[in-house]
């Protein structure tokens, strides 16, 4: 009976080993966070292009990681992208309202994020706010045409 | 009651693909005797157990044991009638990863809630009647082949069963251990009151245990009575079995073309493709 | 002539007699499938199973892992001489987790599984089929599809989906210390561009789904193998070739049709 105990004991540290591993995963490479995602607030921000931004990029303040993008959908009025911005809950009532929001390039091919900078209006933005002040992503090809249009017209 | 019989087979029809195995068998087996079925190899006597034993289902013709057709019963039924019964496999069929004591603890844990202490004293009483009571310990790969039939017995009649199936016993088994099963299989019977169905071309052995003999060929019973009445039975296929005799109705060489025309090399008679 | 045509109808016979005999097998095996899988287990069935777990699961922990680990380098090593090139080393922690998590983890472990594990399985079913265990079991009147192969089929389904955890764990520490530790990739880049591009349910989830799936087939395949040979010693060594044959290319098959539905949309 003896013999069965230790088998029983190894399988029951190949079972935790296994849920570690899972956790692992989750934790370290999947970058989940333990954090609830009710300590988050949301908001949005216009973009007359979003060049290659995908749900689920960064949001950076200062390089430093503060949120994810949401959700990325078309806005029929005024046919731009409309983005929504899931950000800590820290940093709730503490941007100002002219914040910037833009779409920014990691190295020549890297992927795209949003990086947030802080104005100087007294008032904050608040859950469900929009941010007025956006720059657009550069496109590759649009910023080769006007390089060559340049050229020519020199 | 003693008078009815335990099992009785009717025109029993059985083949394994294109070849018949059985064509027309029957039988009745007397509760609480010994009864032995002898043929030549690959008549089919392993079979006929599995068929008895509900394991293979004849193509026609039925099997009632006790007054229940075994092909008819629902799985659950059969279960039920297999614990009436205990069968002794060739190779002892000994489960490879229980010791002795586990393999005849075996039918008890799954069949009965009997608490540890009383599993134990009946496990050692099985093992004691075989001997093998101090062999309890030891796992089936360091048993001899006499020893291994032995712990399989003592498994067979575990849960006190009504029928012993016995798959050719004595083969393979040096003359002490057989003498040693020989022995084991009456002294069960009489102690136990049990009905045994032998199988066996071992002509000696079964002749001094069993009470009435089936003699099986050809997918028939060629003759059956008394092991007294068989051995005087003056039909050539009765009398070169129980004698031994090289050739005679079963012949000593397997189906060929003639020997010259082989030998000389003379074009064979070839299939037409 | 005649002869040639009598030759065509007989090729086709035989052709159609093999379809007959696959279809019938592949018929059998799914009933087995059934009847094993269904029924709920006892005290008896778990102890059974935990037996079970211990040889298939643990038992097989150091080939797969060890083999996560080199695989992990080996990817890291490769994909570091490419991606130099494009300056993008610091995405390597991205591409080693990617390819253990979606496909190298999954597919790896099942073979070696199958290799390990569902040979054993096989060899070991085939001998108690052999050897009579499983008729006699029958007679004792215990059902040997409950009794011998539900606990391994269940074990076989539960250990291969931990394993394959452990060979992706394994595999990125692997790559890990080949991409930082010796050619010098920053660190924080490895792990962040990793935590940046792998998402937990399209990367992790599928992956463990295909292994999922991959543990029943190859376990599947290990169990009805061994029941359903010819009790020779012949047959057990054919039956656990064509065990590690056809477990295989089932999961090689079968990984082809999940990545296209889980990854094709892209």
């Amino acid at each position: 009976m003896k013999r069965s105990k230790t088998m029983e004991f190894g399988v029951g540290l190949f079972m935790i080993a296994g849920i570690l591993g899972l956790v692992f995963l989750g934790l370290r490479v999947s970058g989940l966070t333990l954090s609830a995602p009710a300590q988050s607030f949301q908001l949005e921000a216009n973009f007359a292009n979003i060049g290659g931004l995908k749900p689920r990029a960064r949001v950076t303040m200062a390089g430093v990681t503060v949120g994810r993008v949401e959700a990325i959908e078309l806005d029929t009025e005024w046919y731009d992208a409309r983005v929504v911005l899931s950000l800590d809950s820290e940093l709730e009532g503490q941007l100002s309202r002219d914040s910037i929001a833009s779409i920014l390039t990691a190295g020549l091919l890297g992927e795209q994020y949003i990086g947030l900078s802080v104005g100087g209006d007294p008032e904050m933005l608040e859950d469900g706010d929009t941010i007025r002040d956006t720059q657009s992503a550069l496109v590759l090809e649009e910023l080769i045409q006007q390089f060559v249009s340049n050229m020519a017209s020199n | 009651m003693t008078d009815a019989p335990f099992i009785e087979i009717e025109d029993l029809y059985f083949s394994r693909g294109e070849h018949e195995i059985f064509r027309g068998v029957n039988m009745t087996i007397p509760r609480g005797k010994v009864t032995a079925i002898m043929g030549p190899s690959g008549t089919g006597k392993t079979t006929l157990l599995k068929l008895i034993g509900g394991q293979l289902t004849p193509e026609r013709g039925r099997i009632v044991i006790d007054g229940q057709d075994v092909h008819q019963l629902s799985r659950k039924a059969l279960f039920a009638l297999r614990k009436r019964m205990g069968m002794l496999f060739q190779s002892g069929a000994l489960f490879s990863d229980l010791d002795v004591f586990e393999n005849v603890a075996f039918p008890l844990r799954v069949h009965t809630d009997l608490p540890n202490a009383m599993v134990r004293d009946l496990v050692l009483l099985k093992l004691q009647a075989v001997g093998l009571r101090g062999a309890r310990l030891l796992t089936p790969a360091e048993l001899s082949g006499g020893m291994a039939r032995r712990v399989a017995l003592a498994r067979a009649v575990a849960l006190d069963p009504e029928l012993i199936l016995y798959d050719e016993p004595f083969v393979g088994q040096d003359p002490i251990s057989m003498g040693v099963l020989v022995q084991l299989i009456k002294r069960l019977n009489q102690a136990l009151q049990l009905t045994s169905v032998v199988v066996s071309h071992d002509i000696k052995e079964t002749l001094s245990i069993a009470d009435y003999l089936y003699l099986i060929a050809d997918g028939q019973v060629v003759a059956h009575g008394t092991p007294q009445t068989l051995d005087t039975n003056q039909d050539p296929r009765v009398s070169q079995f129980i004698h031994g005799e090289p050739d005679g109705p079963v012949p000593f060489h397997y189906p060929a073309e003639a020997f010259y025309r082989d030998i000389l090399g003379e074009p064979p008679m070839t299939k037409t493709g | 002539m005649q002869s040639k045509f009598s030759n065509g109808t007989a090729r086709i016979t035989r052709l159609g007699r093999r379809g007959c005999d696959l279809l019938e097998a592949l018929g059998r095996a799914g009933i087995f499938l059934f009847q094993s899988a269904i029924g709920v287990p006892s005290r008896e069935g778990w102890r059974l199973w935990l037996q079970q777990m211990h040889f298939v699961g643990v038992l097989s922990l150091a080939i797969v892992l060890v083999s996560g680990l080199f695989i992990g380098m080996v990817l890291a090593l490769q994909g570091y001489t490419i991606l130099v090139d494009f300056g993008a080393e610091q995405a390597l922690g991205q591409m080693v987790a990617l390819s253990l998590l979606r496909e190298l983890a999954p597919v790896v472990a099942a073979l070696l599984f199958a290799g390990r594990a569902g040979s054993a399985l096989t060899a070991e079913i085939g001998l108690m089929k052999a050897t009579e265990q499983l008729t006699s079991m029958e007679m004792i009147g215990v059902d040997p599809l409950r009794r011998v192969v539900a606990p391994r089929l269940w074990a076989g389904f539960v250990s291969l989906p931990l394993l394959t955890v452990g060979f992706s764990v394994v595999g990125i520490w692997g790559g890990y210390l080949v991409g930082v530790e010796w050619l010098g990739v920053f660190e924080g880049s490895y792990w962040s561009n990793m935590q940046a591009n792998v998402a937990f349910i399209n990367d992790v989830g599928n992956g463990m789904i295909k292994s999922a799936v991959f543990a029943l087939v190859v376990t599947w395949i290990a169990v009805f193998q061994g029941y359903d040979l010819v009790p020779t010693s012949e047959g057990i060594s054919r039956a656990t070739t064509r065990t590690v044959v056809y477990s295989s290319l089932a999961v090689l098959g079968l990984d082809f049709m999940l990545t296209a539905v889980m990854f094709g949309g892209l």
